[in-house]
């Protein structure tokens, strides 16, 4: 019996290791930002591999880089094996889980993989302007309730088979079925009769009218900025999709995502799993095939650089510290590139604790936390302070009327006696008997490490008693959160297509406890019109608004640092779709 | 005998039986869920979702339903995956078993042999030489040491792969497949063997020290037998007994992967499955990972078991 029970004891043992194993590695992503959110975010980003490392030569400061391209200093530098390599582009990914299905993916990583084998209607350019893809061009009802895409007319699935309107109606129609478990959420879109598909009381959805094959007629019920993204997605072959579809039974697809049929400028040619996905030239792909014959994506869990370095890789992503800007312009052969997440780090405030209810104290936490010191040193200038929810590289982004509540303890001194809140015998404020302790929770990671110790001392100098809480786990600060006993937390939101994913949560529906009518007001208005210099002057008045009246502490907007062989010409990496829009016309020297 | 194994094999299944239950619940009350991931989603999506999958269903029920499941061969499917539990397995698991397989044979050699002729030298130079160096070598964190290689061998000296398990975009065959392979091996066993040498050559250092002080060691020698088969066929072979047990232990690391060293040097193992589905909360691929483990750990020391019966008459029954 003593025998049985050691085995058990060494079953828990082995699992016990796993986890802490487990543990140690989820410090690694960088600063204050959530792991696994950025990774189940929909949207196709370049990979992320954070690094850090010491070097000593100084030539540029990552401060002063602009958004250009750099030019490699020295492209003789570059390795033989690179050279040798004349048809093939590899570019680095962090391990995508298979399911290469757009829409039906349940990790970022395979929306990457899905950008190069699939194509959208429309996509975004690096100011998160909708632009035409594989629609010609698209027509908006003057009640801005009808959509009408024009298709192109030579498109064609990687198979030769045509891609017509048909195929767009099948790709809208099956994410309204009911067992769909994936991330597009298409009734944000509210496509008319949407919902009595999903329940089962009609065979089509109403709203969707092929007008003949190259177009499509959406009609929506309510007026929705960012349905045209959504409706403008990656398109299925209904053909291969499609063929044993039956409302309610969606097992079948899972079949299919391995071998995925789309219409984008690659199709797969053999996936090896854990170490790299080969891509060869769609000659059907509508803008002429590809240059480059080969695409690799190789997947790493850990450091790229080695691969950057001997030339194994030609492209990765690196976080923007000064270390990994000196070590990757020491090499010569490499081009970089700088580029503001389209994402923004925040710490949340628990709006169900009464005290919250004072914007003043609100203010002052703002005011007295040194988000500068934390933000912009720390990070070694890889991210900048936020102070609206929107990106840099938005077009909705904007100084304007924003107080930048620089770092100021006196001014947080003052709000906080005007909220009521005084220094009690032990130095720390208090109100009607309740002390002034704010409790802090955050993921384990070298940034939030800074934010703790910055945090305790700019708060215990303004008499706000700091208490904070780490998880080595994404998903227990999360369940913590849920319980609610808490008063900050620090989270990143993922990538952000259009700005209204970035203030959709503070309405007083969503924000559990904040509320302010006029943002209410104002974010109804931000997606009411599609015109978007009108939405520019709606999201301008919210950011001020949101400003005064902050819902959270935004914190940082993030930096990555695009590194890629400088014989691969005509690549131009954005934040909103990382290299997927400019890979179909690079070509090698 | 057959009674024996018989009994063996029904406690193994009840371990077995409680283990899955214990591990089930542990995963199952671990805070978050897989449907927790994704921070953008409405609570109401969250709830049809979880519905979808089955998540708000009590925890017996969940459990027996997977227990059904798994009785009749069917470990379910990876939510984050889509695919099939053993589909992924089989993708990942070999990668790990040839890591593995490498420098647990080295380990053991390695070891076996130092160990001896420390224990036959003891105290002497090469004695507390290979002291030293095993504690140094034991000392260094895995990262390190392999990130240090990496530098040496791969960037500078580009005299060996710097990971992975085959060159990126090779479409080598045979031959050809099976020498670029075992290039990209070395480093990683190499390390592996360089950690894992340390406490086996202890063990059998002080094993072997234990086995020559025994009665029949000196009458082996009084018998007038070389040194040499005294020392390999008498001392060894008794000091080997208490090893058998760690042979058992062996058998899930040779499947387990290991998370640091895999990631290290990019080789598509099963470590790198385990942790991301961790994170992500993939729970059918979390049990089935775990309870092959399990699987394993039961029949390794059930082999061990049966194996010191055969090697040592004193405990047969």
């Amino acid at each position: 019996m003593k025998k049985q029970v050691l085995s058990l004891f060494i079953v828990l043992l082995a699992s016990s290791m796993l986890f802490t194993a487990c543990t140690s590695n989820e410090s690694k992503p960088s600063a204050s930002s959530a792991p696994s959110a950025a990774a189940n975010s929909n949207a196709g980003t370049a990979n992320s591999t954070a690094q850090t490392n010491t070097s000593a030569a100084v030539s540029t400061k990552v401060t002063d880089l602009g958004t250009g391209i750099i030019q490699a200093s020295d492209p003789s530098k570059l390795p033989e094996s690179a050279k040798k390599r004349n048809d093939t582009f590899i570019a680095g990914l962090t391990e995508p889980s298979g399911a290469f299905t757009p829409h039906f993916h349940q990790s970022g990583y395979d929306g990457n993989v899905a950008s190069v084998l699939f194509a959208p209607l429309v996509t975004v350019d690096e100011n998160g302007k909708i632009v035409p893809y594989l629609a010609d061009k698209w027509e908006i009802s003057k009640d801005q309730l009808t959509y009408k895409f024009h298709l192109n007319k030579d498109l064609k699935f990687s198979d030769g088979s045509p891609l017509t309107a048909e195929d767009v109606a099948f790709t809208l129609t099956i994410l309204h079925d009911k067992n769909y478990d994936g991330g597009t959420d298409i009734f944000a879109s509210h496509i008319k009769g949407g919902l009595a598909y999903k329940e089962g009381k009609a065979t089509s959805v109403a709203g969707i009218k092929v007008i003949d094959p190259q177009t499509i007629q959406i009609e929506t019920d309510e007026v929705n900025a960012t349905a045209l993204l959504t409706l403008g997605g990656q398109v299925l072959s209904k053909a291969y999709y499609g063929k044993d579809y039956k409302f309610g039974s969606l097992e079948y697809i899972r079949e299919l995502h391995a071998k995925p049929v789309g219409a984008g400028p690659y199709k797969l040619d053999k996936h090896l799993p854990g170490q790299e996905l080969r891509f060869t030239a769609n000659e059907h792909f509508f803008k002429g095939k590809p240059k480059i014959e080969r695409f690799i994506y190789k997947t790493t869990e850990g450091d790229a650089f080695q691969f950057i370095e001997t030339g194994e890789q030609d492209y990765a992503a690196f976080s923007a510290t000064q270390d990994n800007l000196d070590k990757l312009q020491k090499l010569g052969f490499l081009n970089l590139k700088l580029n503001t997440s389209s994402a923004y780090g925040y710490i949340s405030i628990n709006h169900k604790k009464p005290y919250f209810k004072d914007k003043k104290l609100r203010q002052a936490l703002i005011y007295g936390l040194d988000r500068k010191t934390i933000v912009e040193g720390v990070s070694q200038g890889s991210a900048q302070v936020a102070n609206i929810p929107t990106s840099p590289t938005s077009w909705s982004y904007t100084e304007e009327g924003i107080n930048p509540y620089h770092y100021d303890a006196e001014k947080a001194k003052t709000l906080l006696d005007e909220a009521g809140w005084k220094e009690g015998s032990d130095g720390i404020r208090e109100k009607d008997g309740q002390k002034l302790v704010i409790r802090y929770l955050s993921s384990k990671s070298k940034g939030s490490d800074a934010l703790i110790a910055i945090a305790k001392e700019n708060y215990s100098a303004i008499g706000i008693q700091f208490e904070p809480e780490q998880f080595a786990d994404f998903n227990a600060l999360l369940a913590k959160v849920d319980g609610g006993d808490y008063d900050l937390a620090s989270f990143s939101t993922p990538m952000l297509l259009d700005p209204h994913s970035g203030v959709s949560g503070f309405t007083t529906e969503e924000a559990k406890g904040y509320s302010n009518p006029k943002v209410d007001q104002l974010i109804k208005e931000g997606i009411s019109t599609l015109d978007i210099e009108k939405r520019k002057e709606v999201y301008k008045k919210l950011y001020q608004e949101l400003n005064e009246d902050p819902p959270y502490i935004f914190y940082s907007y993030s930096k990555l640092l695009y590194a890629y062989n400088s014989r691969i010409k005509g690549l131009d990496p954005n934040p909103y779709r990382g290299i997927a829009t400019s890979l179909p016309l690079t070509s090698i020297e | 005998m057959s009674t024996y194994v018989i009994r063996r094999i029904i406690y193994m299944l009840l371990t077995l039986l409680g283990a899955s239950m214990l591990i089930f619940f542990l995963y199952a009350l671990t805070p978050g869920d897989y449907v927790d991931n994704n921070m953008n989603m409405t609570e109401q999506r969250k709830a049809e979702l979880r519905e979808i999958y089955g998540f708000n269903k009590p925890l017996v029920e969940r459990y027996t339903a997977w227990l059904g499941n798994v009785l009749e061969g069917d470990f379910g499917y990876s939510l984050q995956h889509q695919k099939p539990i053993m589909t992924l397995f089989n993708h990942y698991i070999w990668n790990s078993f040839l890591l593995a397989a490498a420098s647990t044979f080295l380990t053991w050699f390695i070891a076996v042999v130092a160990g001896v002729l420390c224990a036959y030298k003891s105290h002497s130079i090469f004695d507390k030489s290979v002291t030293i160096f095993i504690f140094a070598a034991m000392s260094i964190p895995s990262f390190f040491i392999g990130l240090f290689f990496i530098k040496l061998f791969a960037v500078d000296a580009g005299i060996l792969p710097p990971g992975g398990m085959i060159t990126t975009g090779s479409n080598a065959e045979g031959w050809a497949y099976i020498i670029e392979v075992a290039e990209h091996m070395i480093l990683p066993v190499l390390i592996v063997t360089l950690l894992g040498t340390g406490s086996l050559t202890r063990y059998f250092r002080s094993h072997m020290l234990e086995a020559m002080k025994q009665d029949y060691v000196r009458t082996a020698r009084a018998k007038g037998l070389k040194e040499r088969i005294v020392l390999y066929r008498h001392a060894l072979r008794n000091a080997m007994l208490p090893a058998i047990t760690l042979i058992g232990f062996e058998l899930p690391t040779l499947f387990g992967g290991s998370i640091v060293i895999e990631k290290i040097f990019n080789w598509p193992g099963i470590g790198q499955l385990y942790m991301q589905s961790f994170t992500m909360r993939d729970y059918p691929l979390l049990m089935g990972f775990t309870m092959l483990i399990a699987i394993l750990t039961v029949i390794g020391t059930f082999i061990s078991d049966l194996l010191y019966r055969l090697a040592d008459p004193r405990v047969r029954l």
